[in-house]
């Protein structure tokens, strides 16, 4: 499960990023996608990409390509 | 006395939207001194400034999230912080997301330089009904924290004061575990030993830590070899945390900034839901965030160029008025001779004037910019338009500069600042001339009104959709070709909507416009009367085609033969379109219609030229006024230009015009551009690849357009 597959309104526990991201790896986690973060998918722009979400309480909007390199665990 | 004190440094560091650039504004204003990094489009302002009797050096850094060796934004702070060693840091901190905010505090305070925190947009954290305990911040982290609301100017003193009172001592070293500890000191003494210069060259703390993350830069700059490090000293860590270690810290450096910000920050318990949310419930919004887009982009547009073309018109019609006319009387007072009247004339003033017919539109248009940057809504624009641009390759803040290049090319160059990525930008200023600007609408006109006068409408239609799609074909291609593997990403903040400050905003506005005047004003300028030269050298030239103008366009003339246009004349006027397209026409008039000398008529006095010229400013502040609330206005009569249209048939066939015409939407972006092209990207390498491809692609295109046609028996 990675977090392109999360609806809208859902959220999840970041378990992983993905090594084959590369250096986009080291952006995420400096902007706070870190494992064990819990991460909420908030909308997904009108033509279906990029994705918007909240991690440490503020907005983030990512591709939904970068967005398959972090491993999560769906939260009811 | 202070100013013969050596001043104070200060580097005032923080994250974009921390309010850093309103903050420096507020302190610095009209002190700051604008220009770029060396090497980049990145903005570098410093101010220089007495505060009660101490001499301050404020040097802003580009706002960055980390000290991560990925942005060019965070390699230039770190560089700078590192190389320069300023005395003290400002760390401008959002209070009101206090946790990423710490984020690159954290990282700061391993450099150990000594800092001072700012707890910016402290108000908005009130009125949120946060409760930040500084006291304590201030214990944990050993420095001291102001707080301060840049937009209000409220705690600005306090924080220059606790600059001049700093006793200028390294911070405390924050402790990342055991673990990592025991790894840093292993390493530490393994680098004292090898090469000692080096724990004096970079802050010691900083410089082992990236050595442990594998800073591929610090292994470069430090010629250590990658891997020559003792494996012993990692193995411990390795086994206890796996072989990811840029993460681990990371990992400790977030821990260490939860800790803290949840030590020191309470926050109501029951949330209320925020304007930025309720707005980007409709801005965002799956069906309404196109429309709403479009919406905004259509005001921009009309408010960008409506606004600010009737001050271009006035500019333009007071230098080719009244001030022509009193410099050929006072020339003439001293009985000038002629050629020097048409310098001054038709070569300096028109020279100064297409430099300062611009300014309208870029200050209009920086102005717009700024705002949208700094209330948030470019970030929603560039992620409701994403999709769409990442086809050819750009990213969704692409499209503003786009779509002004619809207006005006050079304003569009500057607005390309907005994306953070060189490469974005550098690509989008690319294909930004191939969108057909206001300047090339009156050559399409004076054509379609001649060879399609039955469906002039379609055919410069058609002139625009050809730019578009040519620019999706160049996207593709440089995307695989110039920009090869060079790997794009949209990771981008999408901040709370904010008023920007007005002064800012304002500040901002002048910077944009002086430096166009300036730098592009300079080459512009210079162009100008080297046109004027061909056309009127060798001295006394009779008829056109003798001029050195005349030359040069009968000697290029061939390479336009098989696109339908080969005359000296056509090609004549192309090379003055370079300073602007229009002049194509206006070159094409000389050239084939001649103007006749027109009887001196009475002349205006200068009683009645200055009454004209506040006048027709008044025209220009009413028409501006009117096209807002939408009064219709008087369309001028078009000019009668009979005698060219005779000699344009003549020369042209309806294909041939419809090459020419594609040429002219396509050949080399004009001087303006190019001008400003060179300004933001600090180098003439990117102007000459936009003039080599862009003229390549214009001649394969008419000549396409142009064999293909005759073979299609047109």
């Amino acid at each position: 499960m990675n977090l392109s597959n999360l609806k809208p309104g859902q959220q999840g526990k970041i378990l992983k990023l993905e090594s084959s991201i590369g250096s986009i790896r080291r952006r995420l986690m400096d902007m706070g996608i870190i494992p064990g973060e819990i991460i909420k998918v908030e909308k997904v722009a009108p033509m279906g990409d990029p994705i918007e979400i909240t991690v440490k309480s503020y907005n983030l909007s990512l591709r939904k390509n970068e967005a398959k390199g972090i491993e999560i665990e769906v939260l009811p | 006395m202070s100013s013969q004190e050596k001043p104070l440094v200060v580097a005032v560091a923080g994250n974009p939207n921390a309010g850093k650039s309103t903050l420096i504004n507020a302190i610095a204003g009209s002190r700051l001194h604008v220009g770029n990094w060396p090497g980049v489009t990145v903005e570098k302002k410093e101010a220089l400034f007495d505060f009660e009797g101490r001499s301050i050096r404020m040097v802003d850094l580009p706002g960055c999230y980390s000290l991560s060796p990925y942005t060019q934004e965070e390699i230039i702070t770190r560089d700078y912080l590192v190389t320069e060693k300023p005395d003290l840091i400002i760390n401008v901190v959002d209070a009101t997301n206090l946790e990423r905010n710490l984020y690159l505090s954290i990282q700061l305070l391993e450099l150990g330089i000594p800092m001072i925190m700012a707890l910016n947009i402290y108000d908005e954290a009130e009125a949120k009904g946060y409760k930040i305990n500084i006291k304590q911040m201030e214990e944990t982290l050993g420095i001291s924290v102001i707080p301060t609301s840049a937009t209000r100017k409220t705690g600005l003193e306090q924080l220059l004061k606790a600059v001049i009172a700093d006793k200028l001592v390294s911070p405390r070293t924050l402790n990342y575990g055991e673990d990592i500890e025991t790894v840093l000191t292993g390493l530490r003494n393994h680098i004292q030993h090898e090469q000692q210069g080096l724990l004096d060259r970079y802050p010691e703390r900083w410089l082992i830590l990236k050595l442990l993350e594998g800073d591929t830069l610090i292994f470069k700059s430090t010629n250590i070899a990658v891997g020559s490090l003792p494996a012993e000293l990692f193995d411990h860590l390795l086994r206890a945390h796996g072989d990811d270690i840029e993460g681990l810290l990371a990992d400790v450096r977030y821990g260490l900034s939860a800790g803290l910000s949840r030590e020191v920050l309470e926050k109501p318990e029951k949330r209320s839901i925020e304007i930025t949310e309720r707005i980007d419930r409709i801005v965002l919004n799956r069906y309404l965030g196109i429309p709403v887009f479009a919406a905004a982009m259509w005001l921009l547009f009309k408010l960008t160029f409506d606004l600010s073309s009737p001050f271009g018109d006035w500019i333009d019609g007071t230098l080719n008025g009244p001030i022509k006319r009193w410099s050929t009387a006072m020339l003439s007072g001293i009985n000038a001779p002629d050629w020097t009247i048409s310098l001054v004339n038709d070569g300096i003033i028109a020279g100064v004037g297409s430099v300062l017919v611009f300014t309208p539109v870029i200050f209009t248009i920086m102005f717009f910019i700024t705002f949208l940057e700094g209330s948030g809504y470019m970030a929603r624009a560039a992620f409701v338009m994403d999709r769409a641009m990442h086809v050819i390759g750009l990213h969704g803040k692409s499209f503003i500069p786009m779509l002004l290049g619809f207006g005006c090319n050079v304003p569009s160059i500057y607005a390309t600042r907005t994306l953070e990525n060189q490469k974005d930008k550098v690509l989008t200023a690319l294909l930004v001339p191939l969108m057909s600007c206001g300047a090339r609408l009156p050559v399409y006109l004076l054509f379609v009104g001649i060879f399609f006068p039955d469906n002039s409408g379609t055919v410069v239609w058609s002139l625009y959709i050809l730019g578009m799609l040519l620019a999706v074909v160049m996207g593709f291609i440089f995307k695989k070709t110039l920009f090869k593997g060079e790997s794009p990403m949209f990771i981008m903040e999408l901040p709370p909507y904010r008023m920007p400050s007005f002064t800012s905003l304002m500040l901002h506005t002048w910077e944009k416009g002086k430096h166009f005047l300036v730098k592009a004003g300079t080459y512009i300028f210079a162009f100008s009367i080297l046109v004027w030269f061909m056309l009127n050298l060798p001295w006394g030239v009779e008829h056109k085609r003798d001029s050195y103008l005349g030359k040069a366009g009968a000697a290029v003339a061939p390479i336009f033969q098989p696109l339908g246009f080969g005359t000296w004349e056509a090609s004549s006027a192309l090379i003055t379109g370079v300073i602007a397209k229009e002049i194509v026409v206006g070159t094409m008039g000389e050239i084939y219609a001649p103007k006749k000398e027109i009887e001196k008529s009475e002349q205006p006095t200068v009683g009645q030229d200055i009454k004209e010229i506040v006048v027709s400013f008044g025209g220009a502040v009413k028409s501006a006024v009117s096209t807002l609330l939408y009064l219709p206005q008087k369309e001028e009569a078009e000019e009668e230009q009979s005698g060219l249209k005779e000699a344009l048939k003549a020369q042209f066939t309806a294909l041939s015009s419809f090459s020419f015409m594609a040429f002219v939407l396509l050949y080399m972006p004009c001087i303006v551009v190019i001008a400003a092209m060179r300004q933001e990207f600090g180098g003439w390498k990117w102007p000459a690849v936009a003039v080599a491809y862009s003229t390549v692609l214009a001649w394969v295109v008419s000549l396409i357009i142009y064999q293909g046609g005759r073979l299609l028996g047109l």
